[in-house]
């Protein structure tokens, strides 16, 4: 058997039965006399140790089975204790390194040690054999009046012997009325695990024939029949990514490309007929269709977000556990869907919000929420928590500090602002402010990563109430709408998600600050860049009005000033192939209508190499 | 012809992994079903010339299910897929009419030879 094939799926199903062991335990231990839910953690359990087993994973299938006996004596209790829930939790864990092991392709790491001081009792695998001592035969011969000695052997590989006599006994009773056993059925089914089987048999048939009929049980090597397996012919099986669709949504696509065919002749005959009227129907008709379509096939590779949220209760009671708080988590909004490229980056920068909220905005007792909604093209997930909230003025003395912002700047600056720079790189570590703020751990890195998708992330907060952080992501992140804009004859296109605002000013408008030229805009200063000096291109021809596209730079609100906004668009985007994609400031590439290639502009990534 | 099966195992992997089995050894799969309940209601609308059977499943386990489908199918041929460490609940699976049995993990001509067998 190619082996090999199966490794992507048991890698994704193992992963599966993790994820849901881990919330079975937090919510077994929330309600220890659950017994629902301790019947369904020993099927996870078992499920993995069947499925490693098969895959000859022997450290994870060991594992497995030691977290199920555990789990099968808490079961037979009818309740479970917060030490056991810790150790079944810790072996989760060690699973889920051995399936990175097994991704990895190295060897799996050692679980005896864990097997052998967990707090679970761990009989061992196989029942060992007090194996019955077979009586010497006692009528020295076969002799067909008294029936026919059989005496059976079972190879050392058959896993159950106990069964396996069963259903040889099935067998052999068919061939003739049996007289005696040894061991007999009754030891058998008790549990005697004998390899050896002595049967008196009442038969007409001859030995030779007893041995025809028991050929095909290869299992049976005293008869003498080579249990050796014929070798299976290779074939080539090439691994590909898996991805499990609803059969709804294949329905769906099957009625669309219905309708798609009796459109197509609808257009057909319309062109022949030159009927202009049905024309422009039909590629109405063909419009919607195709929008249908882009939504479904959407639909394939989104995931809802608990599929990331449901790690978090896990985290948030590990948390409590070891800071000794007492914080209520949910989740509202689990079932809105995403990208599962976004949602696979949005797992560490989540996690991280949480623990921010835990650690230092809950003094000792709270309440942590994660809610996400959707509006129009976008997500919203929102991390709540009503502890402390973030001190203003302490973000503005720590901003002075670290040169963030000047002292004129720190007179003006409005809260709101303020609250962004905690997202600064260099802002704060996290020995430096747990004490005193209580926030900014790694909050860069969150930022970073939501940008990266196309995101914003907005902090809100007010001393005392607590502290509200907001993402703001795209649905997805194959298809996205962006802003086309032209810099020096060339088209390029901007995520809708980075631009703030679009606008045109005047040339008046614009003053100068020191060497920067500057707008007032909202009652802020907002810096100009001019596109075409960030692409080095040759200045342009003086214009009036300028136009403009407000975006966020670095974590400061500027001017991008274009050439011409051109539009908003929906584009597929795709990544651009080696060598290609090492180049910076672009992040994919896509084709217009018109066959015109437009690349997807990363202006942050364009800026850090002109800073560096 | 070729012999038509029906798998029964609540994981995806299992079933998969005996669909190839069969498909590749000329058999038809008819069905596949996660759990107990799904079993009988496939087997009696597909009436499988075999099933393989897993043991531990939500919803209805693979020895209930086994034992309805024998009352009202005993000419049924159902084969049980085990774990280590299930012997007696395979017993009582023999007891209750299933012909054989598959200890995982196995190998495709382990199965093979064994669901062969109950033909013969």
């Amino acid at each position: 058997m190619d082996i090999e094939k199966y490794r992507t799926m048991y890698l994704h199903e193992a992963a599966e039965h993790l994820q849901k062991m881990t919330e079975l335990l937090v919510a077994v231990e929330a309600d220890p006399e659950e017994s629902a839910g301790l019947a369904a953690l020993f099927r996870e359990a078992h499920s993995i140790k069947g499925m490693a087993a098969t895959m000859g994973y022997e450290a994870t299938a060991r594992l497995a089975h030691h977290l199920e006996d555990g789990l099968a004596l808490c079961r037979d209790r009818g309740c479970i204790d917060s030490e056991m829930i810790d150790h079944l939790l810790a072996g989760v864990d060690l699973l889920e390194g051995l399936l990175e092991d097994i991704r990895a392709q190295r060897p799996e790491r050692e679980v005896e040690s864990f097997v052998a001081h967990g707090a679970a009792p761990a009989p061992p695998v196989e029942v060992s054999s007090d194996e019955l001592e077979l009586v010497a035969a006692e009528a020295a011969e076969g002799n067909p009046a008294s029936g026919l000695q059989l005496r059976l052997r079972l190879a050392e590989t058959v896993a159950a012997p106990g069964p396996r006599w069963l259903v040889l006994l099935q067998r052999i009773g068919l061939l003739g009325e049996i007289l005696q056993l040894q061991p007999s059925e009754e030891e058998i089914l008790q549990g005697s695990s004998s390899r050896q089987l002595l049967v008196r048999l009442q038969t007409a048939l001859s030995q030779d024939e007893i041995r025809e009929q028991l050929k095909s049980y290869r299992e049976l090597v005293a008869i003498d029949f080579p249990i050796e397996l014929p070798a299976k012919g290779n074939k080539k099986v090439v691994p590909r990514n898996t991805v499990r669709v609803s059969t709804d949504l294949l329905d769906h696509f099957i009625n669309l490309t219905g309708e798609l065919i009796t459109n197509r002749y609808q257009l057909q005959s319309a062109a022949a007929e030159k009927n202009w009227g049905d024309l422009d129907e039909g590629l109405g008709q063909l419009a919607r269709l195709v929008k249908n379509l882009h939504h479904q096939v959407l639909q394939v590779r989104m995931m809802p977000l608990e599929s990331v949220t449901n790690r978090l209760p896990r985290a948030v009671r590990d948390l409590c556990r070891s800071s000794g708080k007492q914080v209520s988590f949910e989740v509202e909004g689990g079932a809105i869907e995403l990208d599962r490229a976004i949602l696979e980056e949005l797992a560490d920068p989540l996690t991280h919000m949480i623990r921010n909220a835990i650690d230092h905005g809950i003094e000792s007792c709270g309440k942590v929420q994660v809610k996400a909604w959707r509006e129009q093209d976008q997500v919203l997930i929102q991390v709540t928590d009503n502890g402390r909230g973030i001190d203003p003025d302490m973000v503005r003395q720590r901003a002075l500090q670290r040169n963030l912002i000047s002292p004129a700047q720190a007179e003006t600056i409005r809260e709101y602002d303020l609250l962004q720079l905690i997202c600064q790189p260099g802002f704060s570590t996290a020995q430096q402010v747990t004490t005193t703020s209580g926030r900014g751990v790694g909050m860069d890195v969150v930022k970073t990563a939501v940008e990266r998708l196309g995101g914003v992330l907005l902090i809100d907060s007010a001393a005392g109430e607590g502290t509200r952080i907001t993402m703001k992501l795209p649905l997805s992140m194959a298809i996205i709408r962006v802003l086309l804009i032209d810099c020096d004859q060339i088209l390029m296109a901007l995520p809708i998600t980075r631009v703030l605002q679009t606008l045109e000013i005047t040339q008046e408008e614009i003053q100068t600050s020191g060497k920067q030229l500057v707008i007032s805009h909202q009652g802020e200063l907002l810096p100009l860049l001019s596109l075409r000096r960030i692409l080095k291109r040759t200045k342009g021809p003086a214009r009036n009005p300028l136009p403009l596209v407000i975006t966020e730079l670095l974590g400061r609100r500027v001017g991008l000033v274009v050439d011409r906004l051109v539009g908003q668009r929906e584009v597929f985007v795709q990544t651009l192939p080696a060598p290609f994609d090492r180049l910076r400031g672009n992040s994919g590439g896509t084709i217009l209508g018109d066959g015109q290639i437009v690349f997807v502009l990363d202006l942050q990534s364009l800026l850090e190499k002109r800073r560096g | 012809m070729s012999k038509r099966v029906l798998i029964v195992d609540d994981a995806l992997f299992m079933r998969s992994l005996l669909r190839d089995i069969f498909e590749t050894a000329g058999w038809e799969v008819v069905a596949e079903a996660e759990n107990g309940l799904q079993a009988i209601e496939a087997y009696n609308s597909h009436q499988p010339d075999l099933v393989t059977m897993d043991i531990v499943m939500p919803e209805m386990g693979g020895i209930d299910a086994l034992k309805k489908i024998v009352a009202s199918h005993p000419q049924a041929k159902v084969v049980m897929c085990s774990a280590l460490g299930q012997e007696s609940m395979v017993m009582e699976a023999i007891r209750a009419g299933a012909c054989d049995f598959i200890v995982k993990p196995f190998r495709d001509q382990q199965v093979l030879d064994i669901v062969e067998r109950t033909f013969s």
